[in-house]
C-alpha cells in the first residue's frame, strides 16, 4: 500500500468537489429541504422525529453514493483523462479508493446537515450511544447503493445513465420508506416494499435509531444485495471493456 | 531494448486494428511511428502503455508486462489534451502525476521546462489549445521516465509552439531518455527521429532512417499537358488522362529540369504535394515501390 497516490487522488477529488459549489451545495441541502417541507411539520413526538430523521439521513447518503458517485464515477470511464491515469504506475484501485473516501466525506456531511436541520425543527432526541450503530447502518447501505449506481452506469451508455438513475432513485427512496413510515404507503407499494434494497436498508437504520436490536435477516439481505450488485458490476464492466477495448 | 511488441494482433470491435505487428524500441533512440489516421498507431501505443492487452502476440515494457503497474514506473505518457479534470489548476495536475513516481523532478522544474511557470495557478479549462498541449507533454516527463510515449504531441499546434516542444523532446533524448512518438507529419519525424517505422492498415509497411522514409514516401505530383511523354528518370507512377500526364516522383525539381531539357513540347505545368495518406495507399496498392 502506497499512500502517496491515494492521498493525491483524494486531494484531487476533494478539490474538484469544493470548487463546484453548484453541485456541492444542492447535494448537501436537498435532503434537508425535502425533510423540512414534507416530514418536519408532522413530527410531534421524539419517537417520530428520531424515526424520520434516521430515514432522511439514509436518503441523504443514498443521494450521494448512488446518484452522484456510483453513476458519476462509472460515467468517467469514457473520458481521455481516465485513460491517462490508467497509464500511471499505480493500481487503478488508488483512484477508486480516493473517490470512495471523498464520497464518504460528502455523504457524512449531508447526513450531518440533516441532523442539524432536524435538531432545530423537530423534537429530535437521539442519545450519543445510538450513533455508532446509526453510523454502521448508514455506511452499509451507502456502500450497497454506491455499487448499485456503478452497476447501472456500466449497464447502459453514459448518456442514458443519468436519466435512468433518476428514474430508479426517487421510486426506490419512496417505496423503501425513506420519506414516510411504510404503513402510510399505498397498499400495493406496501406489498412490494420488503423486496427492495432500500427497504432492507431502512430495516437496519430504524432499529439503530430506536435502540432496538438488529435482526440478522436484514443485514443478510443488505449483504446479499451488495454482493449481487458487485458481481453484476464486475460482469458489466468486463462486457463494457470487451466492447471498447 | 526498452520496449518490444512481437507479432501482435488486436481487433477493436469489427476492425482488425493490428494484424501482425512487431516493433522494438531501443534504449536511447527516438523512434517515430508514422502513418495515416486509422493505421493502428494509437492502438499499438495503447498496448505498449498497458491500456489494452493484445489478442495474440507479446508486449514487453522494460522486460515486464505493461499491464502491471510496476512495469510502468519507467514510462511517461501524454494524455489526449481534450480531458484534464475540470476545476484543477496546472500545478495540481502535474502534482498528481508526480505522486505516482519514486523520484520525480520538482513541479517548478517541470513548469519551467515547458513554459508553464506563469500558468501554474491557471485553471486547466482556461488554457489555450497550445498551452494545454504543453501541459499534456509535460505530464509525460513528470516522473523522470526512461521511456516517454508521445501520441501525436504537436497535432494542431502553430509552428512556434511545435518547435518549443521539439526542443524539450530533443533535450530529454540528449540526457539519455528514449522516446516513442506517433505522428502523421513526415516533417516531424524528419526533425526528431533516429528511426521511423511506417504503419498502415495495421501492419508495418516499412522502416528506416527519416531520409530513407522521405525518399520512399515523400512524393510529389508533376502535372502537365503534352502530346507525348518524353523519357524521364525517377518517376514512381504515371497517370494519364487524354493529353494530361501526372507523374509521381520523390524529386520534383530534378524531374522538371529533365522535362525542360528533353525539349518536349508541354504546357500547364503544375507541381502538387502528395499527402502521406495518398503516398501510403499508393505503396500499399503496389503502384509505387517503397
Amino acid at each position: 500500500m502506497n499512500l502517496r497516490p491515494l492521498l493525491a487522488h483524494t486531494k484531487v477529488e476533494l478539490l474538484t468537489l469544493l470548487r463546484s459549489p453548484g453541485f456541492l451545495i444542492p447535494t448537501m441541502l436537498f435532503p434537508s429541504m425535502f425533510f423540512l417541507m414534507f416530514a418536519a411539520p408532522n413530527l410531534k413526538s421524539s419517537l417520530a422525529a428520531n424515526f424520520s430523521t434516521g430515514s432522511f439521513m439514509a436518503f441523504a447518503v443514498f443521494t450521494v453514493t448512488f446518484f452522484q458517485f456510483g453513476v458519476g464515477t462509472a460515467n468517467e470511464r469514457d473520458n481521455p483523462w481516465s485513460s491517462y491515469v490508467r497509464t500511471l504506475p499505480a493500481s487503478p484501485l488508488y483512484r477508486s479508493l480516493g473517490k470512495v473516501l471523498t464520497a464518504s466525506i460528502l455523504a457524512l456531511s449531508a447526513a450531518l446537515v440533516l441532523v442539524v436541520t432536524a435538531h432545530f425543527s423537530t423534537p429530535l432526541d437521539l442519545p450519543l450511544t445510538r450513533w455508532p450503530r446509526i453510523f454502521l447502518a448508514l455506511a452499509g447501505g451507502g456502500l450497497m447503493m454506491g455499487l448499485l449506481g456503478t452497476l447501472l452506469a456500466y449497464l447502459v451508455s453514459p448518456k442514458a445513465a443519468l436519466p435512468l438513475a433518476n428514474l430508479i432513485y426517487l421510486p426506490l427512496a419512496f417505496m423503501g420508506g425513506m420519506w414516510m413510515p411504510p404503513q402510510l404507503l399505498p397498499q400495493l407499494v406496501q406489498k412490494m416494499s420488503p423486496y427492495l434494497p432500500s427497504r432492507q436498508w431502512m430495516e437496519v437504520v430504524w432499529p439503530a435509531v430506536s435502540g432496538d436490536p438488529w435482526k440478522a435477516q436484514h443485514w443478510l439481505a443488505l449483504a446479499g444485495f451488495a454482493v449481487a450488485f458487485a458481481l453484476l458490476t464486475v460482469w458489466a464492466q468486463r462486457r463494457d471493456e470487451s466492447i471498447r477495448f | 531494448m526498452i520496449a518490444e511488441v512481437q507479432d501482435v494482433y488486436k481487433k477493436l470491435g469489427r476492425v482488425q486494428a493490428l494484424a501482425g505487428v512487431s516493433l522494438e524500441v531501443n534504449e536511447g533512440e527516438l523512434l517515430a511511428l508514422l502513418g495515416p489516421n486509422g493505421a493502428g498507431k494509437t492502438t499499438l501505443v495503447s498496448l505498449l502503455v498497458g491500456l489494452r492487452a493484445p489478442d495474440a502476440g507479446r508486449v514487453r515494457l522494460g522486460g515486464g508486462d505493461p499491464r502491471q503497474p510496476s512495469s510502468r514506473r519507467i514510462l511517461g505518457v501524454t494524455p489526449q489534451n481534450t480531458g484534464f479534470p475540470p476545476a484543477l489548476r496546472v500545478h495540481e495536475v502535474i502534482d498528481l502525476a508526480r505522486a505516482h513516481y519514486p523520484n520525480p523532478p520538482s513541479t517548478e522544474e517541470i513548469l519551467r521546462r515547458f513554459d508553464l511557470a506563469d500558468l501554474a495557478k491557471r485553471n486547466v479549462n482556461a488554457l489555450s489549445g497550445g498551452q494545454a498541449r504543453h501541459l499534456a507533454v509535460a505530464l509525460a516527463f513528470s516522473g523522470s521516465p526512461r521511456l516517454a510515449v508521445l501520441d501525436e504531441p504537436t497535432t494542431g499546434l502553430d509552428v512556434e509552439s511545435r518547435r518549443a516542444l521539439w526542443e524539450q523532446i530533443v533535450r530529454f533524448k540528449q540526457e539519455g531518455g528514449t522516446v516513442l512518438l506517433t505522428t502523421h507529419y513526415l516533417e516531424e519525424a524528419e526533425a526528431l527521429a533516429d528511426r521511423v517505422v511506417v504503419l498502415a492498415q495495421g501492419r508495418v509497411l516499412t522502416e528506416g532512417s527519416p531520409d530513407e522514409i522521405k525518399r520512399r514516401v515523400g512524393l510529389r505530383r508533376v502535372r502537365f499537358a503534352a502530346a507525348t511523354l518524353p523519357e524521364l528518370g525517377g518517376v514512381k507512377k504515371v497517370e494519364r488522362e487524354g493529353y494530361r500526364y501526372t507523374l509521381w516522383t520523390t524529386n520534383a525539381d530534378v524531374l522538371v529540369r529533365e522535362l525542360v531539357l528533353s525539349g518536349a513540347e508541354f504546357s500547364d505545368l503544375e507541381v502538387l504535394p502528395v499527402s502521406l495518406e495518398e503516398a501510403f495507399l499508393a505503396v500499399l496498392d503496389g503502384e509505387v515501390s517503397a
